[in-house]
């Protein structure tokens, strides 16, 4: 049976690309950022997710924590929590090789974004993929009213980018708002989990314009339920709100069926979903 | 097309002319001890000369799907850093299936949906399998109290989809071609035009099983009359589906399943050194690790959720998807399940449910 298959040069959808690491930053003592020197330029959106490859002992998705374009260098945030992780943390060195499969993905809709605020609230290991949407976001300021950074950690220690906040604050049309779970001797700012930032109050306090703005979320299941219930009370509206959503996935492009929500593929048509689309659909938060 | 007529003496005929192509793999009927007798008897093996003149075509399909022919259960993907490995030999070289019912066809034309049609990603792997096959198929001459292809818009004879397709008649087959390497082999047999009364015999055939199958079935008709929006509409609530309650997760419904198709990818050493190996293994949804996150999150953490998760991949995420419902209606997951779950009656049931509350 003759097939026309659309691709005659075979590429292999499962092969990994070799990738040499070239720094590690701790950010938090199970966090750290990876920065990676890739063996061909690649070009990624922010939002759109790479598989890592620890070689021989297996893959797992992230989302680059740098700024998206065509690079031929990039960073990953990432948090110790199992194989492939406690691997990277415990035994990979600089100058070791790693591979990468990718970019999979949608990818923040960008355009979207032109004149309006953009609220990016994060918690956590969930600030590494906004970061890069941060960048993304800096690289267009003009077309972009406004930029409200939120972001929640257990505690001070347990914070990304910490070296960063200074930087992203001093920039025109962009406020930085941090909290912390529980209150902290080292600590002098808002205390409560990530939600108490998107208060009535604080929002006004940050002049946010509820009716013009999107929302971009990323952090633990849970702590999106909270936050997507929380935007929704203070008025915002399914459809400008996105979440990263997170689910297990294993071949990133659409074959291995598991990554799913209602119809949709998280790596084929996520992992960011805007609410509206996926809300009545069973299993959303787990 | 043309239909011609097989004499059933000829059959070993086009048996070794298809062995000219390559491999093949045939379904055929053989002995079981006795405790298996509910099961058909009938099993995919490879048809090597030695067998060729005692071959004759089941009836009825095989207890072994034909999935394996494409994906197999362990198959390597990858070997790094070698970019430019790829498992599938050049060459000629055809795998030949002989003896695939309709619904074997069918579930091919599902599984090209996922692996080969997608725009973005095709599996080159899959592709290369797919392509290296011949497909003969054969005309149902019996059903099960299990085959519900009917309810999926499948007939218990092909239409298309297939290389030749035999329909077994009176003292041998009428033969036809579904494709130019069909003609090719066809031309080879120099066989005779088949005669009027030989066609309406087979047409006569195909309407006796078709009819048996619309009554084994007609039970669940309703139920299977649009299964998209009775699975997305009764899956919030486990109430209708209780007849789940006996799934024991064996996996033993995906893996006979022409069409399930979930797979993990594995990484290990190879035997060289700074060389890996990435294998695709088949999985199953059944499995509560399938979807297990970090920190025990699981989006599917109920076994109810993972049983439920089947139908509406099956029946709802699929069809969104690609249009098309993912199950061909060949009973095998009735026949092997070990909690003793029929399909029809667990849509039924929903259906019973959705009714009660609209
Ligand atoms: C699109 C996407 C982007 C991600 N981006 C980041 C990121 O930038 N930084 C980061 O630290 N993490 C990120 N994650 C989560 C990360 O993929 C998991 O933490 C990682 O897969 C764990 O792999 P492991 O082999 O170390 O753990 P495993 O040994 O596989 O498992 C440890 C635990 O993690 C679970 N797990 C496996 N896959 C996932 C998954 N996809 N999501 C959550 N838990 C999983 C396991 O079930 C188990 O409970 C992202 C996940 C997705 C789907
Ligand atoms: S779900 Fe059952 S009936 Fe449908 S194709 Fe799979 S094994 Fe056959
Ligand atoms: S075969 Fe039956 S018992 Fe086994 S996982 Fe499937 S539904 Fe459950």
């Amino acid at each position: 049976m003759l097939i026309l298959g659309r691709i005659n040069n075979m590429e292999n959808i499962y092969y990994p690309r070799q990738a040499t690491l070239k720094n590690i930053k701790e950010e938090t003592p199970t966090i750290k950022t990876y920065r990676f020197k890739l063996d061909k330029k690649l070009k990624f959106k922010a939002g759109q997710f790479m598989q890592l490859t620890v070689p021989g002992i297996g893959e797992a998705p992230f989302t680059p924590s740098s700024a998206p374009g065509d690079v031929g260098e990039m960073e990953i945030t990432i948090m110790k929590t199992g194989k492939v992780t406690d691997k990277l943390h415990d035994e990979v060195k600089v100058g070791d090789t790693i591979a990468l499969r990718g970019p999979f993905g949608k990818g923040y809709p960008m355009d979207k974004f032109d004149g309006k605020e953009v609220l990016v609230v994060g918690g956590g290991v969930g600030l590494a993929p906004l970061r890069a949407l941060i960048y993304a976001l800096f690289d267009k300021i003009e077309k972009i009213k406004k930029i409200h950074i939120c972001y929640g950690a257990k505690s001070p220690a347990d914070q990304c980018f910490k070296d960063e906040y200074k930087e992203w604050e001093s920039r025109k049309k962009v406020s930085v708002n941090l909290t912390i779970d529980k209150p902290h001797p080292d600590w002098k700012g808002r205390v409560g989990l990530v939600t108490c930032l998107l208060e009535k109050d604080y929002l006004k306090k940050m002049n946010a314009d509820i009716a013009n703005s999107y929302v971009v979320s990323c952090g633990p299941e849970v702590m999106l339920k909270f936050v997507t219930f929380k935007l929704l009370d203070v008025g915002f509206k399914p459809e400008q709100i996105y979440l990263s959503m997170n689910r297990r996935m294993s071949c990133g492009v659409g074959k291995c069926a598991r990554c799913n929500i209602g119809p949709y593929y998280l790596c084929k048509d996520g992992p960011d979903m805007c609410y509206a689309d996926i809300k009545d659909y069973p299993n959303v938060f787990g | 097309m043309n239909i011609y007529f097989l004499d059933d003496s000829k059959l070993s005929g086009l048996m070794r002319i298809l062995l000219g192509y390559g491999r093949v793999f045939a379904s055929t009927e053989r002995e079981v001890a006795s405790n298996r007798n509910s099961q058909s008897g009938i099993f995919v093996r490879e048809l090597t000369k030695e067998y060729l003149n005692s071959y004759r075509i089941p009836g009825f399909r095989a207890f072994d799907n034909f999935k394996s022919f494409v994906l197999p259960a362990r198959a390597k993907v990858a070997d790094y850093p070698d970019e430019k490995w790829i498992d599938i030999k050049k060459g000629k070289d055809k795998t030949i299936l002989v003896g695939l019912k309709a619904c074997d066809l069918a579930s091919f034309a599902i599984l090209d949906k996922v692996f080969l049609d997608d725009a973005d990603f095709v599996d080159p792997f899959y592709k290369k399998r797919r392509e290296s096959l011949i497909l003969v198929s054969s005309d149902c001459t019996y059903s099960s109290d299990n085959c519900f292809c009917n309810l999926l818009g499948n007939y218990p004879y092909a239409l298309k989809g297939f290389d030749i397709n035999l329909s077994e008649i009176d003292g041998g087959y009428l033969i036809e071609s579904g494709s130019s390497l069909g003609n090719k082999v066809l031309e080879g047999l120099s066989l005779p035009d088949a005669k009027e009364n030989q066609i309406s015999e087979r047409d006569k055939k195909r309407k006796k099983v078709l009819e048996k199958l619309q009554k084994t079935n007609s039970e669940f008709e309703k139920a299977f009359s649009g299964p998209d929006i009775l699975v997305s509409g009764a899956f919030d609530s486990d109430a209708g589906w209780d007849l789940g309650s006996t799934c024991v997760s064996c996996s033993a419904c995906t893996n006979v399943c022409p069409v399930c198709y979930c797979f993990t990818l594995f990484d290990r050493e190879g035997k060289k050194k700074e060389q890996y190996e990435r294998y695709m293994v088949w999985d199953s949804c059944q499995f509560k690790g399938f979807s297990q996150m970090a920190g025990g999150m699981n989006p599917r953490f109920s076994k109810m959720d993972q049983f439920k998760n089947r139908y509406y991949h099956k029946f709802f995420r699929f069809f969104k998807r690609y249009n098309i419902y993912k199950c061909t209606g060949c009973g095998r997951c009735i026949d092997n399940c070990l909690g003793d779950i029929d399909m029809r009656e667990v849509l039924s049931g929903a259906y019973a449910y959705s009714g009660k509350n609209k």
